[in-house]
């Protein structure tokens, strides 16, 4: 009978207790969600964390303690992006100022490629009902390149603190990542706590693998982009590369959204459209076969609806940023739902 | 004050926990900067009189060793729980002693019996991904723990087969 008040006594401080954890991860995450640029300063130093655990484990491997590790992985990883970024931003600036100056042109192409395939269509099926898709793909056409050239720049002037905070965040996540995930778990209910370190685990394995694989399947392809339109002298190379690998990293409709530029380009400027389009077709093929099945292919996949559906909230909250980070947003909120689903039905007997 | 702190709660602490980790079969081949790179990746539990560590065929992740304090393990049987005080009686758990090894090797490996403490009692726990993170970070140190866990998980399986043939002859000469 005193075991069975003791245990009654016991649940119910388990249970306060659990109340207090999820409480805290409340106020935790709708202080993410309500203080300016918390959120994607988080999800950037997340990105940034995965990509540098890999090699921070290297380091350690090679007896170094872990605070020097993070912080020469660190010295050497922006030292390479700020080389990459000195290097490649003449050319990048050069190819921006020329696209700019001929995009009028661009967007009067497309228009009248668009009015010429309307006036077939309508030939052809006869209708007095007029679409004019060309006119609405204008006025899109030019809202697209003004958030390009006018809101990118202000958005990025104005996340500059979340620019610098992402690396001073993700520095700590990495060198403190082990006592940190030990603190959150100190205040986990002893009877959760295995489930609680489990699924811990789980998310971040699935999560690093997941981020680390889709930035090498992007950067691949931007490479092989980058060395195809070069071969051919094909304009604005360096910028449809970049452009190229950014939508790699949405699932599905990504390398299409990647190469319609180009094509555009292409047929605006009377040049071959089969070069281009193998080029592309050649970075999909190389990715399919080898980097899909080697690196991809262990990781979480999202429905094709999921995807689309998750850009469109991603972009409706957050712009171009928001369409890149839907992705892995939506893939973090499936792997979670999916290893708390697991878990409820077969942790306990 | 703060130094105070440190030195008599917190440094007492990290001292005891070393102590118990050394007399430890499985971390007995480190040396004691080793043993402070393994805590790091250790977990402190501290459990009431009567409350659980862990509950017959629940999944288990990791193995615990006795901090301070006393851990009853018992059996549930279709007409026993533990939670109901039935459960039987196996064996009585003291400071030092580990429990729970198999499931820090085995995936979905499930709780043989259930682990109940006696009075206020502290336990380390020593879990399937502390040991991929180990393993991944420092190799060396992974390896040789893993090495003392087999050995352990050896000698069991000996033992067991000893008991099996000794129940198989005893229930030939019954037989006879």
């Amino acid at each position: 009978m005193n075991i069975l008040i003791q245990q009654y006594r016991l649940k119910k401080i388990e249970r306060l207790k659990l109340i207090l954890f999820l409480s805290i991860l409340a106020v935790a995450l709708l202080i993410l969600l309500k203080v300016d640029n918390m959120l994607l300063s988080f999800l950037l130093a997340f990105v940034l964390k995965y990509t540098l655990a890999p090699l921070i484990n290297y380091a350690e491997r090679k007896n170094i303690d872990r605070s020097h590790a993070t912080l020469l992985v660190f010295v050497l990883f922006f030292s390479i992006i700020g080389a990459l970024i000195y290097w490649a931003l003449p050319y990048i600036s050069v190819q921006l100022k020329a696209f700019h100056a001929e995009l009028p042109r661009y967007i009067e192409g497309t228009r009248s490629l668009i009015f010429d395939i309307e006036s077939r269509v309508e030939e052809v099926i006869n209708t007095s009902v007029e679409f004019n898709l060309s006119a609405q793909a204008e006025s899109l056409m030019v809202s697209w390149t003004k958030s390009l050239f006018e809101d990118l720049p202000n958005f990025l002037s104005k996340s500059l603190t979340t620019i610098l905070l992402a690396p001073f965040f993700a520095y700590f996540l990495l060198k403190d990542s082990q006592s940190i995930s030990k603190k959150l778990l100190d205040l986990v209910p002893n009877s959760f706590f295995e489930l609680a370190l489990s699924l811990q685990y789980q998310i971040n394995e699935q999560m690093g693998q997941f981020i680390r694989a889709r930035l090498l399947e992007a950067f691949i392809v931007g490479m092989l982009v980058w060395v195809g339109l070069s071969i051919i002298g094909f304009p604005f190379s360096h910028l449809l590369a970049l452009f190229a690998a950014l939508t790699n990293l949405i699932p599905y409709i990504g390398p299409i959204i990647g190469a319609i530029p180009a094509l555009i380009i292409a047929m605006i400027n009377g040049a071959g459209l089969l070069p281009v389009i193998g080029i592309y077709a050649f970075a999909q093929l190389i990715d399919m076969l080898f980097i899909i099945p080697l690196v991809v292919a262990k990781i979480v996949n999202l429905h094709p609806i999921t995807v689309v559906v998750s850009i469109i909230i991603g972009a409706q909250l957050l712009g171009i940023v928001g369409m890149l980070v839907s992705i892995p947003a939506a893939s973090m909120i499936k792997v979670t739902a999916q290893n708390v689903y697991h878990h409820l039905i077969n942790f306990r007997a | 004050m703060i130094n105070y702190l440190w030195e008599n709660l917190f440094k007492r602490n990290e001292d005891h926990v070393s102590k118990v980790l050394s007399n430890n079969i499985l971390f007995k081949d480190l040396n004691s900067s080793e043993l402070k790179t393994v805590a790091n990746f250790l977990h402190i539990r501290h459990y009431r009189p009567a409350e659980l560590v862990f509950r017959q065929n629940e999944i288990g992740v990791g193995m615990y060793i006795i901090l301070k304090g006393r851990i009853d393990i018992l059996i549930e049987s279709n007409a026993t729980t533990v939670e109901e005080d039935t459960g039987d009686f196996i064996t009585r758990l003291e400071e030092g002693d580990l429990m729970g090894e198999l499931s820090l090797i085995e995936e979905n490996s499930r709780r043989t019996a259930s682990a109940r403490a006696m009075n206020e009692a502290s336990l380390i726990g020593f879990f399937q991904p502390d040991l991929k993170n180990l393993l991944q970070s420092h190799p060396e140190i992974g390896a040789r723990i893993l090495l003392r866990l087999s050995q352990v998980l050896g000698r069991r399986l000996s033992e067991t087969a000893t008991k099996i043939t000794e129940l198989k002859k005893q229930i030939q000469s019954i037989k006879a």
